[in-house]
């Protein structure tokens, strides 16, 4: 499903020198495969999960997604591919604080062309299913952290993506917020056949990850 | 208030209020420029309207004509040229005769015109009366006044006022014409010639000994033209068919009014330029804040999936939206501040701005124009970035 190969990531440091944050990443998750990647901060964990997510541009290396290969397309090929077939749940949630819970939930849907009533309701019922319906009108700051977090998911599943890809998505939450994302986490896997990369710290998420792959210094191990 | 949420895009509010005072900046300034502007424009087309003449000398009259007395004789004369389509005998003389003459651009004046002959003046057929009516040949000590001399003088139609020592019933006031008129104390020229009279015991001489009549009582006339005369040609042709006469050419006497208006025209171009750079920078800056304020937005909605396309589209309504409010507010803003400052000083018969349709208009469009170009070039400096580096950026 997710295929990469020889993904790097090079920058510039402070004084010019290049920094390379990732080197040559070869990686490959199936379908319904619920993957975990462990790691030291700066080991270059997030980076790995922006370049498989389309984030930002990989120095080298390939990121294939089905038949697909996505790292090569032009930005509005790319802008589709992350729009329709990529879900992201981010530690700090990122939901924009001008829009109501609902509507950012149905922003997944307004960038791939779907019709609005049919994402509305799907909206709602994701909503529910998470426990934030009766705070759709709501805005972000008037929402708790694990109620944002809920959003925030729903937001990143709308449009039924083959992969999901969270960075630390339970980072900001208390235990028993962390234990329903991750079980939803899970649950897309086994329900709906999509691919799941978890940048996580919490031991609990590691021990249901199908996989668990470790980063050092830009390196699997 | 649910209304305006839907217009004004939330979290805009502050953009608003910026855009508004650098439109209000504007505005004001330009206002100020149109009111100087119209001053000057409206005293050229008073002269390209009519071809003045004096009698010759330096004369006693004040006004748009210097030169000594236009006898009845002379009149008579210049309506026989070929191509006058009329003359009309005028006595203008300055109000306050001790002040005036050092303040010719704002000087009240006093102008005596011959009612059995209609205005000359192709630009100015008749004046705007705007309460009352306008003066008729029988009127006698009867007098229509110009905006700003009213108004300084708290004056309305029915009032009486005196002029020279002499009682004149107002029977009406013209609307603001923004040029010389404004000043003018219109009366009958026979009233006119008294007020001389008694005012210029020199005069009073001359008169009782000569062969003067009152009808030679004139310190000059506007001459018109019959249509497809050239009015500089005329003017030349009355110099050179009438002798002892001081005649101004039209197309050189606007030459040296825009000559001795350069330092306004100089003066309005900078106030101008002035307004659109303070106003221009001001809109520029809020509009292209407020976007740059949003780059986290812009990497999350990138993320789902936004084209550069979708966004900058959205982003250009988003800030035609937000110029239009901000521009509108900013019209509403300095039209309410000049409003109020106009009422205080009209009180001394001046206006200071003027809020012209063309004035308003143009900062309407200037703001949209360039809020919807800053916010687009906004966007397109944060597309650059890619999604990720956007939202790390605006965290």
């Amino acid at each position: 499903m997710l295929r990469a190969t020889g993904l790097s990531k090079t920058h510039a440091g402070p004084h010019g020198a290049p920094v390379t944050v990732l080197h040559g990443v070869d990686l490959e998750v199936k379908g319904g495969e619920f993957v975990a990647v462990v790691g030291a901060s700066g080991s270059g964990k997030s980076t790995l999960l922006n370049l498989l997510g389309l984030l930002e541009p990989a120095s080298a290396g390939e990121v294939w997604l089905g038949e697909e290969r996505v790292s090569h397309l032009g930005r509005r090929a790319q802008a589709r591919v992350r729009g329709a077939s990529i879900g992201y749940v981010f530690q700090s949630f990122l939901l924009l604080s001008g829009l109501t819970a609902l509507d950012n939930v149905l922003l997944a849907a307004r960038y791939v062309g779907r019709d609005r009533t049919l994402a509305q309701r799907e909206a709602l019922a994701l909503l529910e299913r998470m426990g934030v319906a009766h705070r759709k009108d709501h805005y972000p700051a008037q929402l708790s952290g694990g109620e944002q977090q809920r959003v925030a998911y729903c937001r990143a599943v709308l449009n039924r993506p083959t992969l999901v890809l969270a960075d630390e998505p339970t980072g900001n939450l208390d235990d028993e917020h962390a234990r329903v994302i991750l079980a939803e986490l899970r649950a897309s896997t086994a329900e709906r056949g999509a691919a799941v990369v978890l940048v996580t710290h919490r031991p609990e998420a590691q021990a249901g990850a199908d996989r668990v792959l470790r980063l050092r210094d830009g390196r699997l191990v | 208030m649910v209304r305006l949420r839907e217009f004004v895009p939330r979290g805009y509010v502050f953009t608003v209020v910026g855009i508004a005072v650098g439109v209000a900046g504007l505005v004001s300034l330009g206002a100020m420029a149109e009111r100087i502007t119209r001053f000057i424009e409206g005293g050229d087309r008073f002269v390209l309207g009519q071809i003045s003449v004096a009698g010759e000398g330096m004369g006693m009259g004040a006004g748009f004509t210097a030169g000594g007395l236009l006898s009845a004789a002379k009149i008579r004369e210049i309506a026989a040229v070929p191509g006058v389509s009329g003359v009309q005998a005028q006595v203008m003389m300055p109000l306050n005769t001790s002040t005036s003459n050092f303040m010719t651009l704002t000087q009240e004046l006093v102008m005596g015109m011959d009612l059995s002959v209609p205005i000359p003046n192709r630009n100015y057929r008749e004046l705007p009366v705007a309460s009352g009516r306008p003066l008729r040949l029988d009127d006698r000590r009867a007098a229509v006044l110009g905006s700003d001399f009213a108004a300084s003088r708290h004056l309305r139609a029915g009032a009486s006022v005196s002029l020279g020592g002499q009682d004149f019933a107002v029977v009406g006031i013209l609307g603001k014409t923004f040029t010389a008129p404004d000043r003018f104390a219109l009366v009958p020229i026979e009233d006119a010639r008294d007020l001389w009279l008694r005012r210029d015991p020199l005069l009073v001489q001359v008169f009782g000994a000569g062969n003067l009549r009152r009808g030679d009582l004139n310190t000059g006339a506007a001459v018109g033209w019959r249509d497809g005369e050239d009015p500089d040609a005329l003017a030349r042709r009355i110099q050179s068919t009438v002798a002892g006469l001081n005649v101004t050419i039209p197309g050189e006497l606007s030459r040296l009014l825009r000559q001795s208006t350069a330092f306004f025209s100089a003066l309005l171009f900078g106030i101008g330029a002035l307004g659109l750079l303070i106003g221009g920078l001001s809109l520029a800056n809020t509009v292209t804040a407020a976007v740059f304020e949003r780059i986290r937005d812009f990497g999350i909605k990138r993320a789902l999936g936004a084209t550069d396309m979708a966004l900058l589209r959205e982003v250009l309504g988003e800030g035609l939206r937000v110029s239009l409010w901000g521009g509108a507010a900013g019209v509403l803003l300095a039209w309410s501040i000049g409003t109020a400052v106009d009422a205080r000083v009209l009180r001394d018969g001046e206006q200071l701005f003027l809020f012209s349709p063309r004035l308003l208009t143009f900062a309407l469009v200037f703001s949209l124009a360039l809020g919807t170009l800053a916010a687009g070039y906004a966007t397109l400096r944060i597309l650059r970035l890619s999604p990720a580096e956007a939202i790390r950026r605006g965290s």
